[in-house]
């Protein structure tokens, strides 16, 4: 047996090695976060205590929900956590599905009674899919004609939906047709595919029209998707089937539970398809079946606490952040000030920022990336305008607010306070984060792919739009949607371009004057009485943070499947 | 060398043909197309008389400052496999990338001197990279599907260049002759991610020769590869050199010797040194240093 060498004492604390100055700048950088973190919970925490004020509940109350509630779902959580992971990844998805469903649900029915009337929704949308249908048509029968494809795809949607001026407002045609010896005026408007629908002397109910442009194409992608999972058509049709058949019952039925057709509709659409489908998925699969309780015991917590409570006499919290918070205007008594105008008022203004900031943006993104030279002059020149993008990034928001006023309000004479206004000079503010997340998305596209497909001959138009468009749109609809979180808290534009301070009813067009939260909740901090400081403050705080959070994790959703696939 | 020629690039072109090709899709009123289309009409003769497909004269390649490629003379002959081989950083993936000019893509890159691909200077102002490419084929070190299913992969030359009739058909065939076809038939809607490497790049050989063009550049395109996957790929290259002509970069003087009926040798500096029959380049090579290289006394 070979004699083992005496120790040298190289491992102990004679060693040369030190950790010392390693574990305290470890520990400095633990404690830097957890001040960051705590900090901003106790904030939270004492932001909704004064909105759900849950301590002016009676302590049986409290208790009851303790036990009915609360209780067992942590008792689940605990459960899917340590022993049953594909359960608790269920339970997540399926508590979330319904909660999202009926906020879009809650958002479409906001339009449908303030932006547009049902009617006019349906016109919209029957128009729009002419105007594609134009242009796939044009596509088949003429597919060489790639600048004639360009008029058709700009001008099919103009007609369909604004129709021709009369050329009196186009001199400019009527005066060069002239010169050629054309009478070529058009002296009436020719009104458009949508005025026509409108104009028709009957139109279908309301609800026949949500179940044909809503309900079923819904449905039909559902149909589709499942379809394709299970490779299935008779699956699909079911789907199809199914909620046909449920939209229409419920249409019958709703009435007698006092719930609208509409509303039921639009439940059905975005709240029970989803989770119909998705619940079908997991019983069928037979993975994780036990995440299922998880909503279900939620929704008998909540059922068994309010009747024992009743019974009890036990009364419940009253909560500054209610349904008739969210559901009304402001008002001069702080119990009945609400937040829904302003609430639809940034809704509004988002519609706007889309509509603007995202296809400038994603086009500026595009330009710099796949087309802007790189070298020489031109892309010195080019470098500058990257740099100044990231500049204007951090420009502060006061002066994006001016530049508004100045531009919109005093040069466009568009009126001071209207949504538009807002909504442009906000979509100016984030349109430099929206350049610069598309630009990171679009960077990020391996360049084998860019390779492969010049490789195999194709132009630098079929490269972008078919290989770098489809892998980097996940991303930019990330950043995108952060950029849009980001302009949804924004305050010091609207006060710049004078947003009003409160408006009672909630505005109809986009030229109205409106409030929108951030601004709304702005002018409650300067209220005399304490209970607006108080608790109206916090509550249309708590409001604007719930939209932020589903906006963002919206985001996170996306970039989350976006990675599993690619 | 290739990666980094990848990285670098900053997907521009700094050409003004590109810009043309990109407003005008239809390439049916390009000077190369209708050129080659002539040349098409006497490929027979072409091939008895052994006229060279691709034909370099003093090509000089520039990556700034640095001289990627100095005075190339080299005549690729139709219908063959031409190897080239070489250490790295010699120039060889270069030589390949002027061939179609894949090099436009990479700003810092300047190409002095002619290329002649069927009669042509592919290098003249008024050639079209895009159709230059859709004549001459690429397969890269990497395979590089794109992230869409098999059957996408394989028609997506088809569709840029507007060849969908019988689309179904071209893929099969391509496939086939790929000889991929027996192992993905079955999942042609499955994402092309999902293969294995070899089956990988036979895809991208498949995606390559599915719109039939005349010649098809491999850039070692086995060197990612297990030595199975890269032996059917050998097996598919011989194949492929009956209908096609071949040129491939190679790192593996082994699979050049196997494969190849011509070899030209690069060494350090972007040399060419030696181009000859692939039998007289390693039994008998005219150089001294080429003889080295080989016998592995260097690089």
């Amino acid at each position: 047996m070979a004699t083992r060498k005496p120790e040298t004492g190289w491992h102990g604390e004679n060693s040369d090695v030190n950790h010392l100055r390693g574990r305290a700048f470890e520990a400095t950088c633990l404690a830097l976060t957890a001040f960051g973190l705590v900090s901003v919970m106790l904030l939270l925490l004492f932001v909704a205590n004064d909105a759900f004020r849950p301590l002016s509940a009676d302590v049986g109350w409290l208790a009851t929900y303790a036990v009915t509630v609360v209780v067992p779902l942590a008792a689940l959580a605990v459960y899917y956590y340590r022993l049953d992971e594909p359960a608790g990844e269920v339970a997540y998805v399926a508590s979330g599905l319904p909660v999202v469903g009926l906020l879009l649900t809650g958002g479409f029915a906001v339009l449908f009674t303030e932006l547009l009337s049902v009617l006019e929704w349906f016109a919209l949308l029957i128009s729009l899919v002419a105007a594609a249908g134009l242009i796939v048509a044009h596509g088949r029968l003429r597919p060489k004609a790639a600048l004639e494809r360009l008029v058709v795809v700009l001008l099919a949607p103009v007609v369909t939906v604004f129709g021709l001026p009369p050329t009196r407002f186009n001199w400019l045609v009527t005066d060069a047709a002239a010169a050629l010896g054309l009478d070529f005026g058009l002296y009436y408007r020719v009104i458009s595919l949508r005025e026509a629908i409108m104009l028709l002397p009957f139109v279908p109910t309301d609800w026949v029209m949500l179940l044909l442009t809503l309900v079923l194409p819904a449905a039909g992608a559902a149909g589709w998707f499942v379809e394709q999972r299970r490779e299935s058509r008779r699956d699909g049709l079911a789907v199809v089937g199914l909620t046909t058949v449920a939209a229409v019952l419920g249409v019958v039925a709703g009435p007698l539970l006092g719930i609208g057709a509409d509303v039921w509709l639009l439940v059905v659409t975005f709240a029970v398809l989803p989770l119909g489908v998705y619940v079908e998925g997991v019983l069928r699969r037979g993975e994780g079946v036990r995440g299922l309780a998880f909503p279900v015991v939620a929704v008998l917590g909540v059922v068994a606490g309010s009747l024992i409570t009743g019974a009890l006499g036990f009364a419940g919290p009253d909560p500054w952040l209610d349904w008739g918070f969210l559901t009304s205007a402001t008002s001069r008594t702080a119990a009945d000030a609400g937040i829904y105008p302003s609430m639809v008022g940034s809704v509004m203004m988002i519609i706007v920022i889309v509509l603007t900031a995202f296809p400038v943006g994603v086009g500026a993104a595009i330009y710099l990336e796949e087309y802007a030279p790189s070298q020489g002059l031109m892309g010195k020149f080019v470098t500058l305008i990257e740099i100044n993008i990231g500049n204007l990034a951090g420009v502060p928001s006061v002066v994006y607010g001016l530049l508004g006023l100045a531009l919109f309000i005093r040069v466009l004479q568009w009126p001071q306070g209207s949504i538009i206004v807002a909504g442009l000079a906000v979509g100016l503010l984030i349109l430099p984060i929206v350049i610069i997340s598309a630009q990171e998305a679009i960077r990020s596209v391996p360049d084998s792919f860019r390779q492969a497909s010049y490789g195999m001959g194709a132009t630098r138009w079929q490269t972008i739009r078919q290989v770098v468009l489809p892998e980097a749109l996940p991303g930019i609809l990330t950043g995108t949607i952060l950029a849009l979180g980001r302009a949804i808290g924004e305050t010091a534009p609207l006060l710049m371009i004078g947003a009003a301070a409160s408006v009672r009813l909630a505005p109809n067009s986009f030229f109205d004057v409106g409030s929108m939260m951030p601004r709304q909740i702005f002018s409650w901090s300067s209220e005399l009485e304490p209970a607006f400081r108080h608790g109206v403050l916090a509550a249309g705080v708590i409001t604007l943070l719930a939209v932020l959070l589903v906006m963002n994790a919206t985001a996170i959703v996306i970039r989350n499947r976006y990675q599993r696939t690619g | 060398m290739t990666q980094n020629e990848m990285t670098s690039n900053d997907s521009t072109e700094p050409t003004p043909t590109t810009e043309t090709a990109a407003s005008s899709p239809d390439p049916s009123g390009d000077p190369l197309i209708e050129q080659s289309i002539d040349v098409d009409g006497t490929d027979a003769t072409a091939a008895e008389t052994g006229e060279p497909v691709i034909e370099s004269r003093d090509l000089n390649v520039f990556y700034g400052e640095t001289q990627a490629l100095q005075s190339i003379n080299l005549a690729i002959p139709e219908k063959q496999v031409t190897a080239m081989i070489g250490p790295s950083g010699c120039g060889k993936s270069t030589f390949l990338r002027c061939i179609n000019r894949m090099n436009d893509l990479i700003d810092a890159a300047r190409v002095e001197g002619d290329l002649y691909f069927e009669g042509k200077n592919v290098y003249d102002a008024d050639v079209d990279p895009v159709a230059l490419r859709r004549r001459i084929g690429m397969v890269f070190q990497h395979p590089n599907p794109f992230p869409k299913s098999i059957y996408d992969n394989v028609a997506y030359g088809l569709r840029i260049q507007d060849q969908t009739e019988n689309i179904d058909e071209k893929v099969e065939t391509a496939l086939k002759r790929a000889a991929l076809w027996d192992e993905v038939k079955d999942q042609l809607d499955k994402s092309a991610l999902d293969l294995s490497g070899g089956q990988q790049q036979r895809l991208c050989i498949a995606r390559a020769i599915a719109v039939d063009p005349d010649v098809i550049l491999m850039d070692e395109p086995a060197s990612a590869l297990d030595p199975i996957a890269t032996s059917k790929i050998e097996d598919l290259i011989e194949e492929l050199a009956e209908e096609f002509t071949v040129v491939i970069v190679t790192h593996n003087m082994q699979q050049a010797a196997r494969i190849s009926d011509k070899t030209a040798v690069f060494l350090t500096g972007g040399e060419l040194v030696e181009f000859d029959d692939t039998d007289k380049i390693f039994e008998n090579p005219e150089s001294q240093r080429v003889e080295d290289y080989i016998t592995g006394k260097f690089g």
